[in-house]
């Protein structure tokens, strides 16, 4: 059956516009799960008819893909989830009950014709998150968080609206410039209309506020095989500082987040931020430089941003840093709160 | 068998033995109102009671429909539970129990052909999330057992919308309705994975639990997964030759066994942990760690220093020093392997020290033992009132802290809200009553337990060996069925 | 004794050397107990040998010399540690409430009888080092030297009627006020010569033999020695003693009663409304603290945590709500639970060492470790006679022990009598007890039971030292420090 399909076409369909379409579309999705609807598309349009044909045309796609934006960690999360996961299901047709010559185009057919489904379950995960996670927030609580993660937001509103638990937040707001701070903005205006008490700071005031605080949650771009997370810029020092002072460290994730890569330390990433950047007086761009910096703390799920730019270091206002699973006490997903152990088995599974 | 280990209270033997007459009714009535009158307390006489109470449960229990013989335990278990909500370990046999159902309900389909994958046969409601992996599940529940204790019978309390909506209570219906469908776990080798999840078909019940990896497709169309494997039993037709009943019963007795022999297994790795002139700490009158001790004792010397609990567990503190026995019990009704000598005998020297003296003491010792009440999913354990000063200390010391505990006391059960499962006993044991009105103006406060957070925690040793706190999640998840987790 | 002497004369080199010169020959006079004390100069055998005597024949009968003396060969200098330090340090009223819950005199002298068989066994791993000798229980002991304004405070002591080192101090300064307006100068010496040396240190070592001196004990006794030694030869006595009495009452107003106003006024100004402060134990400061800031009107509740053997802070709970403070009250094992619901901690000292490290009754280190892992400000009330050039490291190497049967309270103990027929070595008991069954349960029966059980001890101290780093600040009558800088105002308050 592998005969006619061409792979000269391919190029035809551009990936990485569809990604950023369906990202445009819908600004409630996840990079890795647009990455994953992008991929469907791709093999929708393709007339692959193999599995290794179709392994091999995911594979150029996510390559493009990746290579498209400046920081894929997110986005890898959704592909690599993807293909390991065709990769299963097709190695193992039997596992389906349908006979033999069935399976790929069963498989097939199911992709293309539930896409939309994987978005609605990505929607989900993050209402499920989000119901689940309010038992988090005990009466009477405050509650640290920053950044725009939507899954946040969706816990605390949904908090808020329950009657039952009063509680208050203490919001690390992206400065207004970020692509983030729309969604920030917004979730703290939602917690206001709820009558929840928000207290708006500046990111170098976590450490001030940080007696008044109860507990800490935060979103994630990605949660890496040792259980720590990829998360925008500043909640690496969050982390740190909660842990120094006994605070609960909680991080809200789907699980489509999860992602192959073990960092060993800021530096060990697989992106190339420009994050520290010595100059001299001489350089004119010095004064910009901290304004910058500045910005760089308070911004960046990533996942939210469709970043126009192909350059090839991440701006400090995008960055992202590392997160180690010992400063973690959980990680709340759709299906369960996870210790940070837990993730490196979910992964383990997956991948061996 | 149950009655040999009755050592703390009288409540249990008394229990136990008028269980033998008592119709099952009755039985559960006096359970509760034992539990309620704290009659039966702490883990293991509670544990004993609920295993005794549910095998007649299950013995006395007509017909063959294993969806009904579930909602049976289940029933049994949620008055259980409410009734004494703190003890956490009633609701981990219930639950462990209602695994043991399931389990020999998937054995038995295993065998058979799969039918199951004619998605029509059942109603596709009762398609919930059956293959949902236990590893996720452990650490999900939002059961929060006390809050069950406003409404016994139903779970419409305060707290059930905000329950529901999780996804937990709102599938309860469903089990009650229709043939529940079960799924064998991890079935036939192919490990299904969670995090595919999101390739399934959307759950038409919106279940919080699940990633639910293998649906039947409601619409009778090609299932869409290999991961698909369940096969959806419909049980009271299907298997028509199981013996059910027998099956079960024959797990709770072996879950007996295991609450009877754990203080054992647990003691024979004693070795591995003590060594030579250590000198070790402890707290409370706690059997399991006084047998890892004496076991330990029969080829080491080692010291032994004792925090006596004030005012809770002194008087069986000092009494188990002292005698080898908690002051409960009566010469006559201790079988003979519940006789064990005082520490001292063996040749340790003991040092019993005030609470208070922890810290002061704790940079001579070299590993902290601590008894446990529950352990929960996260690594943390409820103990005895200062426990978690002791790990504190240890932790400040760098001394290892090591938690004794049987599997049986591992609950799946999430502290949300730790508070609500500290109790708080009588503050007459604090300050006498003749001190009436020192109780009048000043508000005495008697915890009877502390949350002792994992990551103060170095080792648990169970009767399954030992094991990082960061591992339990997975002890956990292979204990108890997901969807058991909210009773 | 010779070693712990040294460092100190190091390190305040007047005084302590003084002092060395003393400690020996008081201890042979003072004390009954004889054995644990090297032997003392010649001059001391001079004085009174006849009343010696007697005295020893008197000693052996409480204390049984001989034990003593074993234990005292294990180690036997635990009791100076607190003797040295010079500076002064007060506190106003002693708080006479705290008593033994339980065992108030029966037992005492049943123990006292009992202590010294039991004394070699309890020499053990942990504080052997600290035990001397036995307490005094009774006045027996009491040298013909010793004042009876002495001796009555010494069972006083021992019996923890006066306890809290500034009482102690200052009802030890009251009483040498009557030893010295008693005193005469025998023919042939001058005051300044023979008051400290022959006439102060018996009544030092006898209160020592009844407990360890407290290190503001051990200040105040080292100033006061300071001013008789610079008391001019040539001052007639009777004028002498005025001075000297008068130097006592002032010493007592600027270094305690002043000091507490301050640091009250102090402490006051750190407390808020809606505050929760947390104590622990009982702090006679702790509690003026506390009163003052209620009386100056703002509204705050407060959580006594206590344990035993002393409950303490029982009594200070219900001072505190007897004022009309909402107070609660938990005991030790239940701290982890009061931090949570605490703003603020507030602890007495009994010691503030030159390395930053709080001594105090023991269970303050969980108390303050718990509450700085809740990060709430831990704040140490101390005047400056409680600050010592002693450092400390843990709380085993210096200590004091307090007799183990003081852990069992009488009701405890009642509650272990039904353990009787399940005692391992009941059987052999049996001649003890003829008829075991029916033997009236006596209390103390579980006293020896305890004795008996051959590898079973009891621990108990009273202090423990709590690390620099749990304490956020420490607030004395020269201000508010942290603890880093205890040596500095030490050196402030011993130098002017």
């Amino acid at each position: 059956m592998a005969t006619d399909s061409d792979k000269k076409p391919l190029p035809a369909f551009d990936i990485v516009s569809t990604y950023r379409r369906i990202l445009n579309d819908d600004p409630e999705l996840t990079m890795p799960v647009a990455a994953i609807e992008a991929l469907v598309e791709a093999i929708a349009q393709s007339s692959v008819s193999t599995v290794a044909e179709t392994l091999d045309l995911l594979e150029r796609h996510t390559a493009a893909l990746k290579a498209s934006i400046a920081n894929p960690i997110s986005l890898s999360a959704g592909t690599d989830l993807f293909q390991r996961y065709l990769i299963t299901t097709l190695n193992r047709p039997a596992s389906l009950n349908l006979g033999p010559d069935d399976d790929f185009r069963a498989i097939r057919n199911h992709l293309l014709s539930n896409g939309k489904l994987f978005v609605e379950r990505a929607k989900q995960s993050r209402e499920k998150i989000a119901s689940f996670g309010k038992h988090f927030i005990r009466d009477g609580a405050v509650v640290l968080t920053n950044g725009g993660s939507r899954v946040v937001g969706a816990l605390l509103r949904r908090a808020a609206e329950s009657s039952t638990i009063r509680f208050k937040v203490i919001y690390v707001l992206p400065p207004s410039s970020s692509s983030d701070s729309n969604e920030g903005h917004q979730t703290v205006a939602d917690l206001r209309a709820h009558n929840v008490p928000v207290a708006a700071i500046n990111d170098s005031a976590v450490a001030y506020s940080l007696g008044k605080v109860d507990m800490v949650i935060v979103g994630a771009e990605g949660v890496v095989e040792n259980g720590g997370i990829i998360s925008r810029m500043g909640t690496y020092q969050m982390g740190l500082l909660a842990k120094s002072k006994g605070k609960p460290f909680y991080v809200v994730a789907e699980s489509h987040k999860f992602v192959r890569l073990y960092p060993l330390s800021q530096f060990d990433l697989p992106i190339e931020q420009k994050v520290l950047d010595f100059k001299v007086t001489d350089d004119a761009k010095a004064k910009t430089k901290s304004g910058e910096q500045k910005d760089a703390v308070d911004e960046g799920i990533a996942d939210m941003n469709t970043k126009p730019k192909k350059c090839l270091g991440l701006e400090a206002h995008d960055a992202v840093d590392f997160t180690p699973p010992d400063l973690i006490s959980g990680i709340i997903t759709e299906s369960g709160v996870l210790t940070p152990s837990a993730v490196s088995e979910e992964l383990i599974k997956i991948w061996f | 068998m149950a009655q040999s280990t009755t050592i703390q209270a009288p409540g249990l033997s008394s229990y136990l033995k008028s269980l033998k007459t008592t119709p099952v009714d009755p039985s559960v009535e006096h359970l509760i109102s034992l539990l309620k009158r704290r009659q039966i307390r702490n883990s293991r006489p509670c544990a004993i009671a609920t295993t005794a109470l549910l095998l007649r449960v299950v013995g006395e229990f007509k017909g063959r429909d294993a969806a009904k013989l579930v909602e049976r335990i289940r029933q049994v278990g949620r008055r259980l539970t409410s009734a004494q909500p703190r003890e956490v370990v009633v609701g981990n046999i219930v639950r462990r129990v209602l695994g043991l159902v399931r389990e020999v309900v998937d054995d038995q389909a295993d065998g058979q052909t799969p039918t199951g994958s004619e998605p029509g046969h059942s109603t596709p409601h009762a398609h919930h999330d059956s293959l949902h992996r236990p590893a996720f599940a452990s650490s999900m529940s939002t059961f929060s057992p006390l809050r069950h204790a406003g409404a016994e019978p139903s779970h419409i309390g305060v707290s059930a919308d905000n329950m529901s909506d999780s996804g937990e209570l709102s599938r309860r219906p469903a089990l009650l309705t229709s043939h529940t469908s079960y799924a064998p776990a991890a079935v036939a080798g192919l490990v299904v994975n969670s995090l595919f999840g999101l390739f399934s078909q959307p759950a038409d019940t919106p279940s919080a639990t699940s990633t639910p990896t293998g649906q039947a497709s409601p619409t009778g169309k090609s299932t869409l997964t290999a991961l698909n494997l369940e096969r959806l039993a419909d049980l009271s037709k299907s298997q028509p030759n199981l013996d059910l009943k027998g099956e079960v019963m024959e797990g709770i007795r072996e879950l007996q066994d295991e609450l009877e022999t754990s203080d054992k297994q647990i003691a024979e790795v004693a070795l591995e942990h003590i060594h030579a002139n250590e000198i070790i700490l402890t707290h409370t009158a706690s059997t399991t760690v006084q047998k890892f001790l004496l076991f330990a004792a029969r080829k080491r010397k080692f010291t032994v220093v004792h925090a006596e609990t004030y005012p809770h567990d002194h008087a069986a503190t000092h009494g188990i020093l002292l005698t080898g026995k908690k002051r409960e019990s009566r010469p006559g009704e201790d079988d003979e392997d519940d006789k064990w000598k005082p520490l001292t005998d063996a040749g340790i020297q003991v040092y019993v020290i005030p609470d208070s003296h922890v810290f002061a003491i704790m940079s001579r010792v070299n590993k902290v033992i601590l008894a446990t009440h529950t352990v929960l999913a996260n690594g943390g354990l409820v103990a005895a009132a200062g426990a978690h000063m002791i790990a504190k200390a240890a932790k400040e010391h760098q001394t290892p802290v090591v938690v004794l505990s049987g599997v049986y006391k591992l609950s799946p059960v999430y502290p949300f809200d730790i508070d609500e499962l500290i109790e708080h006993g009588d503050a007459g044991s604090v300050v006498p009553y003749e001190d009436g009105e020192f109780v009048d103006k000043v508000d005495v406060e008697a915890p009877l337990y502390d949350y002792v957070p994992a990551d103060l925690v170095d080792l648990y040793i169970t009767n399954l060996g030992g094991h990082a706190p960061s591992y339990l999640y997975r002890i956990v998840a292979d204990h108890y069925r997901s969807e058991d987790i909210t009773l | 004794m010779s070693e712990t002497p040294a460092p100190e004369s190091v390190a305040t080199p007047p005084v302590a050397s003084e002092q060395t010169q003393n400690n020996p020959p008081a201890t042979t006079n003072g004390d009954a107990t004889n054995a644990t004390k090297k032997i003392s100069p010649a001059e001391l055998k001079k004085q009174k040998q006849a009343e010696k005597q007697a005295r020893r024949a008197q000693a052996k009968g409480p204390g049984g010399a001989e034990d003593q003396q074993q234990a005292s060969t294990k180690d036997g200098q635990k009791q100076q540690k607190d003797s040295k330090q010079a500076p002064k340090d007060d506190k106003s009223r002693p708080m006479p409430a705290r008593r033994k819950p339980s065992q108030s005199n029966v037992p005492a002298t049943k123990e006292a009888k009992k202590e010294p068989s039991k004394e070699p066994k309890k020499v053990g791993l942990f504080f052997g080092h600290l035990y001397s000798q036995p307490k005094q229980q009774s006045m027996k002991g009491a040298s013909k030297d010793v004042h009876p304004a002495v001796s009555a405070l010494g069972l006083q002591y021992s019996s923890y009627a006066i306890c809290g080192s500034t009482a102690r101090m200052v009802a030890m300064l009251l009483a040498f006020k009557a030893v010295i307006a008693s005193y005469q100068t025998p023919p042939g010496t001058s005051l300044a010569r023979h008051l400290t040396n022959h006439h102060l240190s018996p009544q030092i070592e006898y209160l020592k033999s009844c407990r360890p001196l407290s290190i503001s004990m051990g200040n105040a006794i080292r100033w006061l020695k300071d001013i008789i030694i610079k008391i001019d030869p040539s001052t007639p006595e009777n004028e002498a003693k005025r001075d000297l009495l008068e130097e006592i009452d002032i010493f007592i107003r600027e270094r305690v009663t002043a000091a507490d106003k301050l640091i009250c006024e102090l402490a006051t100004k750190k407390i808020e409304p809606g505050d929760v402060v947390l104590t622990y134990a009982a702090s006679s400061i702790v509690e003026q603290a506390i009163l003052h800031a209620h009386k100056a009107g703002i509204n705050f509740s407060v959580i006594v945590v206590d344990s035993k053997p002393l409950f303490e802070g029982k009594t200070l709970a219900r001072k505190l709500a007897n004022q009309g403070i909402s107070v609660q009250y938990y005991l030790i094992t239940g701290a982890s639970h009061a931090v949570k619901d605490a703003t603020k901690v507030f602890l007495g000292a009994h010691a503030m060492m030159s390395n930053g490290r709080l001594y105090s009754r023991v269970g303050t280190a969980v108390v303050s470790m718990l509450a700085s892992a809740h990060s709430l400000p831990v704040i140490v009330l101390c005047q400056s006679v409680k600050f010592t050039e002693k450092v400390a490291l843990d709380s085993i190497v210096g200590n004091e022990v307090a007799p183990a049967e003081e852990i069992l309270s009488e009701a405890e103990r009642q509650e272990l009598l039904p353990l009787k027929s399940l005692l391992p070595s009941n059987s052999a008991k049996n001649d003890d007890k003829t008829a075991p069954e029916e033997a009236k349960p006596d209390t103390t029966d579980v006293l020896k039971w305890i004795d008996d059980s051959k590898n079973l001890n009891f621990l108990q101290v009273l202090y423990d030292v709590t690390p620099a780093h749990y304490i956020n600040m420490v607030i004395t009558e020269y201000g508010s420090l942290p603890p880093s800088s205890v040596p500095v105002v030490h050196r402030l308050s011993t130098n002017t």
